[in-house]
């Protein structure tokens, strides 16, 4: 039978080219006009008003730029505009862009641009649902954009907002002429913009690829790989095939830091990890849901946990116990953090009136958490669980699918009553991290609180006349949610960056991740 | 009963004769009691942590003076209980799978073979859209939405095994129901469940016992690379599956513990469960038979 | 034959209907997934209207008839989180898994075949023993595991091949672009031999036993003692009268084997982060791309409808005993 020669023959070439690959080995693919970066998670668009995610933001914002930026400090620095006037009654935003800018297309870019920018997100027709419009505009109460003449743009916002200013740099400024041609589903896949990079190509879950437009960067290109696997990212970097990598598993630190190729920069971020107190109606039905409405029981619960502890053992860095929902440079200076005390936490339960029944328990309580999601959040949520149990609370730990099963239930502020959560926050204002939790129906209320006492000063507040007002009422309202708040402090999650000894590239805290920043070391 | 013993007795001479099958069975024994006993045999509960002693190496002492003969996994967990644990719940949701996934093929197999017709065609259908459905996505997407859950993970993956059990009891079925002893127990007035179950299913046992020692084998590791993917059984239930499945980011760092015991308690039972297939087919087969 | 096949054909669509029905009920018993795709500061009024634009407010069997006229008409829907044509999405992955499933099946197969081979006219020596033991150790090693190995061994430690990562073939040569397909051809193959192997190693070790033990069976029948007692040659006896029949159940397999491969791929295309379609179906279930998974699922179903019916058209010309009415 002659096929059967064939396979037999097959086999035995196979194994001839095997062979001969072997001999051929690997060879790098960062070059020196190349920089790689390792993500773990995917993209999924380059429509500049649908991206949500921190990685799609990083890299458009190689393509596109914005009128001001937040450089590594929190500092509002110009990028394509000069300027900023705020009108007195804080409503009007007025940039002056800078002059001689272009886009990518050719065109001058113009306050036209600008304005276009603005105002093709907020249009309800294009149904966008990304962090421009979802998160930004409905924050700062976006109303219309307005080009002055070429050099002036115009936005104004429905009340006046301490933080606008800050949340606009989110916003990507793009190409008139480009977009006006281009339907939405082309819009999605071929940016226009006038950042320092320019895409060339996009492979769906394997890489991106930018070209070097202007000046600014020190790589002719940089190519953006996605690899969801920490091991292999990890050996990517090690084996000098990739040159940063995002999100490494901390009990692979000192399997890089050991390799002559690599080292892993770690840099406290200002996301903040905590577990919430559903308050919600619903929850009151069951023992847990109704014990946890009692503010002496959540602080019973702050003594319980040993946060230092699981940030060194399970985290692999020192942390300090967050105080509350701001981020540490900007947090009340009189609030220490909770000390781990479970003696103290055990007697608060007593005198809450949960004393230990049958089994040792005082009472039932589902905790929720995503997995996948943040820094080893299935372990530390598992720690967490057992220092509950520890104390006689009854845990019932659900790790659930996290955009599926549990990103609906946070949006419905549904998750609970007990849940691990990890918000983005900002080191340049202490108003931004606290917003969240601005109004009773905020979307982002996750724990559905009421506490007057923190929603009533929110009018003045945002009328505060001076800093120093601002502060006393922010000091004010970060006593009552330290005290009596509806989150169980953890920690500010620590981001471990795997960086190749070749370049030289400073990690930033605020999850930005900006490869033109990366320079060959020689 | 002379049958029966000469049976065994037959059986034990191959398996004896072969030493293979003989170890296969002991470790299986093995396994067994561990899964019958494991919280006796346990030195400590098998989700007691003590993240202060995470990934201690085999055979070292904690803080508390307690020592892990296996180690401790990442959040200082006893591996040894682990493992003892693992094999209640990494056998249950193996057999239970099975047994799942063989009620539904023997049953929808006997009906479309008895009957043919549209009854056949029918199942045959319901089968051919499993197969083509690949399995692992069917999975995937029926975990997603059901949740983590020893019960769920036992139905999905019952789920899956039922098309091969079914197109082999049709084929079987079909060559028997025209048998005379067959037609003599219709003549007789049994009832149609009667013929099923206590005429045709006995003569069947034989392959579908080997299908199944092999399917047992797969089971566990799909439940692995379910785990893998995180799904499958709750975080706080052990399987081995699952142990190995979290060792995915501590094997660059050397801790060869957490995937290696695990990974040998897989690989024996698989291994004895096939090798215990294969020995069944030998036996039972009545055509290898003839040969020896 | 060629009722056979239109037969075939009126089943298969049945066939894919009913998949289709299985994902859709599948993905909607989770609740509606309208919150995926919202921003989490949309006030209800918003996620309404996102919900209506999405359809979601209609009721399960309106949305399902809708897709299913949909498809009648070629339209598989717009993908929900790319935002993108869903078929444009599913059609740019599936070249890689593609090529991932042939290499992996030949692996499966072409080696197969000489180890069972060999593993039968040794039978009972240490080489047989040691082809019994690394079959049913390929037989228990969970893939995500093996391939986490082989890419620390011999990725890392050896750096033999690449550790992860695909370099595209079948789509510059779809694309019209033969040159590119061609140069990329040794670099693709390159790249394919760690995830090949890991997907492919429960089905060689599965293979190459049942290669062994039908070989072993042929050997004892008839036809083969009468060839030996005529005194031909071994090698002509193993190869034209032996073989010939023996490999006869591998080719059955053959069909089943390829959505087995397919299944192996979700994993291994995760460990190797490699752009194929079971990582894309995957992370498509997660964000409930109900549109995506679709079209995934309808594609891969009547991929492996095809390649079986094939599979039974070549079966019945290797092997007159088999009628195509077998598999009614």
């Amino acid at each position: 039978m002659k096929n059967l020669r064939y396979f037999v023959a097959l086999g035995a070439v196979l194994v001839l080219i095997g062979g001969a690959l072997m001999v051929m080995r690997s060879g790098p693919r960062a070059t020196t006009s190349t920089v790689v970066v390792g993500l773990s998670a995917d993209i999924t668009t380059f429509e500049p008003a649908n991206i949500s995610s921190r990685d799609n933001m990083n890299i458009a914002h190689h393509i596109f730029d914005s009128l001001f930026e937040l450089d590594e400090h929190g500092k509002h620095v110009p990028a394509l505009a000069r300027e900023l006037a705020i009108s007195t009654d804080g409503l009007t935003y007025t940039y002056t862009l800078r002059e001689g800018l272009t886009c990518h297309d050719g065109e001058p870019l113009t306050a036209e641009d600008a304005a276009y920018s603005f105002n093709r997100i907020a249009d309800p027709a294009n149904r966008f649902t990304g962090n421009a419009p979802g998160f930004v505009f409905t924050s700062v109460g976006f109303q219309k954009a307005e080009a002055l003449d070429p050099l002036h743009v115009r936005i104004t916002i429905a009340r006046k907002n301490p933080i606008a200013f800050g949340l606009l740099t989110e916003i990507n400024i793009h190409c008139k002429d480009s977009y006006e041609k281009m339907s939405l589903d082309h819009a999605a896949t071929s940016p226009v913009g006038s950042g320092p990079y320019r895409l060339v190509s996009w492979t769906r879950g394997s890489e991106i690829v930018l070209q070097k437009v202007g000046a600014a960067g020190a790589f002719d290109r940089i190519v953006w790989r996605i690899i969801p696997e920490a091991s292999t990212r990890a050996a990517e970097l090690i084996a000098g095939n990739v040159d940063i990598i995002t999100n490494v598993a901390p009990d692979q630190i000192d399997a890089i830091n050991g390799s002559p190729t690599a080292a892993v920069q770690a840099v406290t971020s200002t996301r903040r990890m905590y577990v919430g107190f559903n308050l919600a109606e619903p929850f009151r039905q069951s023992p847990g849901g109704r014990a946890i409405q009692d503010a002496k029981v959540r602080r019973a619960l702050q003594y319980a946990i040993d946060v230092p502890t699981i940030c060194r053992q399970l985290l692999h860095v020192e942390c300090e116990r967050a105080t509350g929902l701001v981020n540490k440079v900007n947090a009340n200076p009189r609030l220490s953090p909770y000390p781990y005390e479970p003696a103290t936490a055990e007697r608060l339960l007593d005198e809450a009136g949960w004393p230990r029944g049958a089994g040792g328990v005082r009472f039932p309580i589902t905790l929720q958490a995503g997995r996948g999601r943040y820094l080893n959040d299935a372990v530390v949520v598992q720690a967490i669980a057992q220092y509950l149990k520890d104390v006689g609370i009854g845990v019932d730990l659900q790790l659930l699918e996290w955009a599926s099963v549990y990103t609906p239930l946070i949006r419905q502020r549904n998750a609970g009553p007990l849940f691990f959560l990890g918000t983005g926050g900002a080191l340049w204002s202490p108003i931004y991290d606290m917003n969240d939790i601005a109004r009773v129906d905020s979307g982002t209320n996750y724990a559905n609180w009421t506490d007057p006492r923190w929603f009533s000063r929110w009018d003045s507040l945002i009328d505060a006349a001076t800093p120093e007002e601002s502060r006393r009422i922010i000091d004010e309202m970060l006593q009552v949610f330290y005290d009596d708040g509806p989150w169980l402090h953890l920690y500010f999650q620590p981001d471990f960056y795997g960086v190749s000894k070749r370049i030289t590239w400073q990690a930033r805290p605020d999850e930005r991740v900006y490869a033109y920043e990366a320079t060959p070391k020689s | 009963m002379t049958t029966v013993t000469r049976g065994a007795s037959r059986a034990w001479r191959s398996m004896v004769a072969a030493r293979w099958p003989l170890l296969a069975l002991l470790i299986l024994l093995a396994v067994t009691t561990v899964a019958a006993f494991g919280p006796w045999l346990a030195p400590v509960d098998p989700g007691r942590q003590s993240i202060v002693s995470r990934l201690a190496a085999p055979m070292t002492a904690d803080p508390q003076g307690m020592t892990h003969w296996l180690g401790s996994d990442v959040l200082g967990r006893d591996v040894l209980s682990r493992l003892l644990y693992g094999a209640r719940v990494s056998l249950l949701v193996g057999l239970a799978a099975i047994t799942v996934g063989g009620a539904i093929g023997i049953l929808a197999g006997l009906l479309a073979g008895y009957f043919g017709g549209w009854v056949d065609d029918v199942m045959m259908r319901l089968a051919d859209m499993q197969l083509a459905f690949p399995f692992i996505l069917l999975a995937i997407m029926f975990l997603v939405v059901l949740g983590p859950g020893v019960g769920n993970l036992i139905l999905v993956l019952g789920i899956g095994q039922w098309v091969t059990y079914a197109r082999i009891v049709r084929a079987e079925t079909l060559s028997l129901r025209e048998k005379e002893f067959v037609e003599a127990a219709r003549a007789l007035g049994d009832s149609t469940a009667a013929i099923l179950f206590r005429t045709i299913l006995p003569n069947i046992v034989a392959p579908l016992t080997v299908i199944a020692s092999f399917n047992v084998a797969s089971v566990i590791l799909t439940e692995a690379a379910l785990s893998f993917l995180g799904l499958g059984v709750p975080a706080s239930v052990p399987t081995w599956g699952s142990m190995l499945a979290e060792s995915r980011d501590t094997l660059l760092a050397n801790k060869w513990w957490l995937a290696v015991f695990p990974g040998l308690a897989i690989m024996l039972t698989v291994l004895s469960f096939n090798i215990m297939g294969d020995w069944l087919r030998d036996l039972l087969d009545p055509r290898l038979r003839e040969r020896q | 034959m060629w009722t056979y096949v239109a037969r075939r054909l009126l089943q298969s669509l049945v066939v894919v209907i009913g998949v289709t029905l299985i994902s859709f009920m599948a993905l909607q018993i989770g609740g509606d997934p309208t919150y995926l795709f919202v921003s989490e500061r949309a006030t209800a009024q918003e996620i309404e209207v996102v919900r209506h634009a999405l359809g979601f407010d209609r009721p399960l069997h309106v949305q399902y008839l809708s897709f299913l006229s949909d498809l009648a008409r070629g339209d598989f829907g717009q993908s929900l989180s790319y935002r993108q044509p869903a078929l444009d999405i599913v059609l740019g992955a599936l070249p890689a898994t593609i090529e991932l499933a042939v290499f992996a099946f030949v692996i499966a197969i072409a080696l197969a075949i000489p180890l069972g081979v060999i593993a039968a006219l040794n039978r009972g020596t240490a080489v047989d023993g040691s082809i019994t033991i690394l079959g049913l150790l390929g037989q228990s090693i969970p893939n995500f595991w093996m391939g986490i190995m082989l890419i620390l061994f011999f990725g890392l430690y050896l750096r033999w091949f690449p550790i992860s990562g695909h370099v595209p073939f079948l789509t510059p040569l779809l694309a019209g672009d033969v040159v590119t397909a061609m140069t990329n051809l040794p670099r693709t193959l390159y790249y394919l031999v760690m995830p090949g192997v890991a997907v492919a190693t429960y089905s060689l070790a599965r293979n190459t036993r049942l290669v062994r033990s039908s070989m072993l069976e042929v050997l004892g029948q008839d036809y083969v003692r009468t060839a030996r007692a005529k005194g031909l040659a071994e090698r002509t006896v193993v190869v034209h009268h032996a073989l010939r029949n023996a490999w006869l159940p591998v080719v059955t397999m053959i069909g089943l084997e390829f959505g087995f491969l397919l299944g192996g791929v979700v994993v291994t295309e995760t460990v190797f982060s490699y752009p194929g379609i079971g990582r894309l179906l995957f992370n498509a279930i997660n964000q409930r791309d109900i549109p995506l998974v679709q079209c995934g699922v309808i594609l891969l179903a009547a991929n492996f409808i095809l390649l079986n019916t094939i599979v039974d058209l070549v079966y019945a010309r290797l092997d007159p005993r088999v009628k195509l009415a077998r598999n009614r």
